[in-house]
Parts: structure tokens; sequence; C-alpha cells
């Protein structure tokens, strides 16, 4: 129980530092509206402006790693699937890359490309539910959640016209894909992107000139280049701080080298920035997907030629990084020569991210604690597996 | 099982060319550093007792500069111990590095990395309580994603085992039978 | 007056005749009576037919309902039934996603499968909430949250178990830090079967649920 008498220096907006006060320990979750999941944060407060936060996580701690290690490598595709329920395409693609890069197993190029597209996709529907939840937590209660689902929508049944499910896809394979794309493939995701346009100019319409957003948003939230780097934050939270570390530029993997789009950077480190880097990957990843529509081949392998019914890799490790919506998701396999993962871990974005949250809003009233945990765009499944 | 290429002896042998391994034989020197090609990033092991020492060296030289902890994680290998590994990179020259050190299974400590990464303050703590393994000089060694009444078991280790699959719904709930 | 046309000038003169009505030429004098006497209630003109019944003293027949006989306009229900249905048309979840089908669960309250249609309203306090769907994977960690929200809800209220992990613990069961079923801690009146499942499996369990409503009323009293 902390109870200290007598006052720490004067933080924002205390006019009379000279009264004596006592600082209130506020529970926050782990059930709350505002925490994205079964997360809890206990906040320090002095009056309404935030001392110290003390995350405490492991409240959806279902132990997928361990259950890996029982599973062969195609089982495993669901749990990756369910680490990362918003981003689905992109927790399985690293996880079948590593077992393809240890397999030595060569993808068919018009595989790679739809999953490219696919994981571009989902880029975007993520942000979209970013951008519903933030503006939950900012205030704006209802209309930006709406209209993310709207768009969400589209993308999801375009998703289970390709994979079947709406969210746990389980689609990708080692060595490519379960089964071939529809035939009418990219008139739909044609159909649906423009759409998508629309959607991502309402939300730019609603969101970024909004006066109350801004006044809200700016200013708030600061972490600088090296302190994040230091906490080894990835994604948009970090790039928001001028960082540009970015996996598809840095180590391209797939064809990214092939495809012309911008990394949004920006130097402000506030939670605006934060969403602003968010909203300009959304156009970046319309272009991507424009693109690679033009660059796919219409016909051809989605599977190598002789894929062995069971999958064996040889003994190895491989730690093997993708950029995942909201940072860089890696696998880090380690085989000892079977049909399952000796240790699978996952090393998530989210977890990394997290770290940096006292950081971030120490010093901020509490409003602002709650927008802070709102734009790191944490996944409590990813943080704690 | 890890990689061990039980016929490299001396580094000269392996083959790498391709990798940054002149580089950080150079700043590891002095501290006992064994190479090995891996399928992405060179892997070096270095002994416990001096890991934090090379690890601190690879970030503050500055052709290296690996100032991002990617990853800190381990691995449990039965009787040969356990291995920590701490996965590096490099915002400015884009390198990566992999850092393994194996650990006996009758002291599983090694000095902690907070002092060099800030990062691996969460990772350490996941990492103890999922293997045991005691990062000495951590300044917060609460468990992270256990129970706070748990903490007598460490789930990732091989010899623990997974749970079985409980009765069924209803059965010896003390409900009353079909027949009376 | 008749108004007689003239057949020797051919024209309908306006034959002013005016007979007068017969009015009196005082109004009629009540003789003050010490006696108390029925007042004369004149008769209004365009009165609709059908209302002198109703106007008339009712007569009771002993063993019929009083007010059937005396408000025929009034219709007699069950309370059980006003109260079930009442109970079964305005559910109010509370907001408890923990995992991968919460973001189904919010899916289905979204404009594309909505539920604001059947008056269910997700709302975040426990304390004015009805129905708690557990949404996701319960750890053991968290289990005892979970308890401490069903306690604060006040009755009525009513459980369902979403997804495979909430009923017995899903693909996680195996893992010794799960609860295998939100079951073995708080009881459950509807399980929906998926992984997630889908938003028109969610609101299927509503409709079951608003049936169980009706159906348990006998038993469980107003």
């Amino acid at each position: 129980m902390v109870a200290t008498p007598e006052v720490g220096p004067p933080g924002v907006g205390h006019p009379e530092a000279e009264f004596q006060t006592q600082d209130l320990l506020l529970n926050v979750g782990p059930q709350h509206p505002s925490t994205h999941g079964v997360f809890r944060m206990v906040l320090q407060v002095d009056g309404e402006v935030v001392r110290d936060v003390i995350p405490y996580i492991g409240y959806l701690h279902r132990g997928a790693e361990k259950l890996c290690e029982t599973m062969d490598y195609r089982q495993g595709i669901g749990f990756m699937d369910r680490t990362e329920y918003l981003a689905a395409f992109n927790a399985e693609l690293s996880y079948v890359m590593a077992v393809e890069k240890l397999a030595e197993i060569e993808v068919p190029e018009r595989a790679q490309w739809i999953r490219m597209i696919l994981c571009e996709m989902n880029r975007l529907s993520s942000h979209f539910m970013f951008m519903g939840a933030f503006g939950i937590d900012v205030g704006v209660f209802a209309t930006p959640f709406i209209y993310a689902w709207k768009e969400r929508e589209q993308l999801i049944d375009l998703f289970e016209e390709v994979s079947g499910d709406r969210m746990m896809y389980a689609y990708f394979r080692p060595g490519g894909l379960a089964w071939d794309v529809p035939a009418n493939f990219k008139q739909r995701v044609r159909e649906v992107l423009e759409s998508t346009k629309v959607g991502i100019k309402d939300f730019d319409g609603l969101l970024t000139t909004n006066e109350i957003f801004r006044a809200r948003t700016q200013g708030v939230g600061y972490i600088s280049a090296e302190d994040a780097i230091d906490w080894g934050m990835s994604g948009p939270s970090i790039r928001a701080s001028g960082v540009n570390i970015d996996v598809r530029k840095d180590e391209p993997y797939m064809f990214y080298d092939q495809i012309d789009f911008n990394v949004p950077t920006r130097t402000e480190g506030d939670v605006y920035a934060r969403y602003a880097c968010r909203m300009d990957e959304m156009w970046e990843s319309v272009r991507i997907i424009e693109q690679c529509l033009e660059k796919m081949p219409d016909y051809g392998p989605i599977m190598p030629e002789k894929m062995p019914r069971m999958l064996r890799t040889p003994p190895g490790e491989v730690y093997l990084r993708t950029e995942a919506p909201r940072g860089e998701y890696g696998i880090y396999l380690v085989s000892e020569g079977g049909n399952r993962p000796y240790r699978l871990k996952v090393r998530s974005a989210c977890l990394s991210n997290l770290q940096a949250l006292k950081d971030m809003s120490v010093g901020h009233y509490m409003a602002d604690a709650i927008i802070v945990l709102g734009s790191i765009d944490i996944v409590l499944s990813e943080v704690d597996r | 099982m890890t990689n061990e290429n039980t016929e490299a002896a001396a580094p000269e042998e392996l083959d790498l060319s391709g990798t940054i391994w002149a580089e950080v034989d150079r700043v590891l020197s002095g501290v006992t550093a064994r190479p090995e090609p891996g399928a992405l990033d060179l892997i070096v092991h270095i002994p416990p007792d001096e890991v934090i020492m090379g690890l601190r060296r690879l970030k503050t030289d500055e052709a290296l500069d690996f100032n991002y902890l990617r990853s800190l994680t381990a691995v449990d290998l039965e009787e040969d111990g356990m291995d920590v590994v701490y996965h590096l990179f490099s915002t400015n020259t884009k390198q990566n590095l992999t850092v393994k050190t194996r650990l006996d299974n009758d002291n599983l400590a090694v000095d902690t990395a907070t002092t060099v990464w800030r990062a691996a303050n969460w990772l350490e703590r996941e990492t103890a309580e999922m293997f045991g393994i005691r990062f000495n000089g951590h300044p917060d060694p609460r468990t992270l994603l256990m129970p706070e009444d748990m903490t007598d078991t460490f789930p990732l280790r091989k010899a623990h085992p997974l749970a079985e699959i409980e009765i069924l719904q209803g059965e010896g709930m003390g409900y009353p039978e079909e027949g009376e | 007056m008749a108004v007689t046309p003239d057949t020797e000038t051919g024209a309908t003169g306006a034959v002013a005749t005016t007979d007068a009505p017969d009015i009196p030429s005082s109004p009629p004098v009540v003789e003050p009576d010490l006696e108390p006497v029925q007042p004369n209630i004149p008769v209004v003109p365009g009165e609709h037919p059908n209302e002198a019944p109703r106007l008339t003293p009712v007569e009771l027949v002993p063993g019929k309902a009083l007010y059937k006989q005396a408000l025929p306009g009034v219709m007699q229900v069950p309370l059980d039934l006003v109260l079930a249905a009442s109970r079964k048309s305005s559910l109010w979840p509370m907001t408890f996603g923990l995992a991968c089908c919460a973001i189904e669960m919010i899916g289905t309250y979204m404009a594309h499968y909505d539920l604001d249609r059947f008056g269910i309203v997700p709302w975040p306090s426990p304390r004015q909430s009805d129905v708690m769907i557990v949404a996701g994977t319960v750890t053991k960690k968290m289990a005892p949250a979970v308890k401490l929200l069903y306690e604060q809800m006040p009755n009525p209220k009513w459980v369902i178990s979403m997804g495979a992990c909430a009923t017995n613990g899903g693909p996680y069961t195996r893992y010794d830090r799960v609860l295998q079923g939100v079951d073995k801690i708080i009881p459950v009146d509807v399980y929906v079967p998926g992984c997630p499942p889908r938003p028109e499996a969610l609101i299927d369990s509503f409709i079951a649920l608003q049936e169980i409503i009706m159906e348990e009323r006998k038993t469980t009293g107003a």
C-alpha cells in the first residue's frame, strides 16, 4: 500500500503544491470497457494525474507455445490464428514461413502473391478495428466503431469466400495454400478495395481533422526514439517516433522488394502520430494490393509438386519475423527432426509495445492513460499467448 | 535439440563467409565465443558468466550497434541443460545476431540483461516463470503470466505434463441420477 | 313554413310566413323543494345510441369477476407472463469479452447482424445487466474475477457460454492454467458451440434463452 504523506513535485495542472495529499491506487480492469480485453492496470493517481502505472497481464495465458509442441506442424496453424485473432493471416504467415525455411520448401509464385494480398487485406481489417476501438477510447462512442465494422464485414466476407471462416482462417500451409482461391478472386478484391477506399476516406473525414480529437490526442503519450528502441517497440508505435524500421523493407520476404510502397513515419511520437501512421498505412496497403493484383499470375500451382504427407523438418532453428499490423511478429522455431516443433516461441509485438506504457502515461491525466493504452493497439491474446 | 555441429571443431571449417562473424569476433575478443551458421542469422555461443559482458560490448560497439533486443527466450534441452537465447537487431545497420548461452540443470542462473536493454524486463520475467531460470539482479522478479499462487511449477519444461481432459459435464457433480 | 310556387306569376317567391317554434316564453321553473329529487337530465341532441347503456348502472352478477363486468375493455394476463415477456425482450448483456469470441460478439452487436432489434443492448456495468456472455477462454488467473462479476449481477440473471473455450476449455483444454469450462464456477444456461461461433449462432442462442425464460416462468415465480 503506497501512502505517501508528503507530496511529490507538482504534476500537470496541480496549482497548489503545498497541499498534503495522498495518492490513490485505482484499479482499471480486468473487466473494463476500454481495456481491449482482459488487461489490468493499477494507476497510482494524485488527483487526476497519473504517477505510476503497474500493468498486470496473464489473464489470457492459454499456453499456445506448450500445446504446439505436441501438435503436428499443420495442426499448429490453428493456434497461430488464435494468438493474433485480428490479423490471423499475418500470424499464420510467420509460422508457415518458419517451417518452410527449416524444411527448405520452395513456395510457388502464385501462392506468394495470394499470400501477400491476403496479408495486406488483413492489415486493412485490423487497422479498421483499431480505428473503431480507438474512437471509443477517445470518446466518440459508437460512430467510428460502426463504420469500422461495416468495412470489416466486407473484408471478412471476402475472407470467408476464400478460406471458409470469418476469423480463424487456417488457410496457409507450409508450402503454399490449402486450396486455390475462387475464380473471381481478382474481381472480388477490386470490388472490396473500392468500398474500402470509401471507408478509409470516411474515417479520415471523421477523425483526422476533428478538432476535439486532435485536442485530445496531440501532445499526449510521447515517447522518444531512443526510449522506443530500448524498450523494443515495433510497428506503427515506433514509426510514429521517427524510427524507420519495417521488416518488409529491412528484410524483404515474399515479393515486397518488387512492390513500390512507402513506410509512413512521423516524428512527433504522440498518440496522434500513431493514429496517423496507421491511417497512412491503410492507404499504402491499398496501393500494395493494387500492385499485387497487376502482377499476380492468373494460373499456376499453389503447392509444390512433391509435398510429403508427413512433413518433417531437419534439426535446426530459425527466428523468422514478419511485419504484422501491430509490429514485428516473430516465430522462433527449434526443431529436432520430427514433425513437431521442439520449441516454438512467439515473439509478440504487443508485449514489447506494452512495456513502454509506463513511460508514456506517467504525468498525464487518467483519461489520457486510457488513450495511450488504446493507441498501442494491443491484442491480449498476443500479449499473453 | 539444437544444431550441434559436431564436425565443426574450429571456426575456419564452417562456412561463415556471408555472415558478420569477422566483426563480431573483433568485438567479442576476450570473450569465449563460438559461432555457428543458422538458417537466417549467425548464432554465437557464449558461456553464461560472460554473456552479459558480451552483449554489452555488442550494443556499445559503433560498427555493429546492436541497440534492439528482439526476443529473449529459453529452450529446455532436458539432460543437456537449458539454452537462453537472445535475438539482437541493429536499427541502423539492419544486421541480425543470435546469442545463445547454455545453463546447467543444477545452476539455472544467469545475470540479467536489463542493464543492457530495458526490453529484457518482461521477457526475462516470462522466461523465469516458464522455465525456472533465475536472472540475477532483475529489478522486478514477479510473475508475469502466471497466477500468483501457481509459481511452483514451470509449464514450459519438458517434464511438465499436459492436463487431462476432465470428466463430462454433470458426471460426479452431485446431480441426481436419471433413475432416481 | 311552406314556400309554394306562385303558379300565376311563375316565380317562387319566398313567402315569409314564419311559424314561430313552440318555445316557452320563460325557462321551465323548478319549484324549490326541500326533498332531494332526481335532477331532470335533458336528452342532449346527437347522442350516440350505444353510449346510453354504459351510463346505466351495472347490475352485478355474483360469481363473475368484478372488473370484467364493470370494465369490459380490460384484458387479464398472468403476472408471470408479463414479467417473463418483458425480461426476455430487453436482455442487457454485460460486455465481457475475454478473447477471440469477443470479436464475433462485437460483430453481432454491430449494424450487420444487429442485436439491438431484439432489445439487447451491451452494458459495461454488471450491476445493471441481465445476461453475462462469457466469450472466450477463462484462465485460472481470471476465474476469481469471473465469479465476482457473476455475483455482482442482480437477479434475475442468466449466463451464455459462448464458444468452445467457455464450454469445456476448447482447443486449450489440455493446458493446466486454463479452466476447463466456465460452468465449473458459475451456472450456465445456454452453450453456444463454435470456435468462434458465427453471429447467427449467437442470435440463435439469444432466442433459445428467450424461450427458456418463457418456459421457466412457471417454476421461478414472478
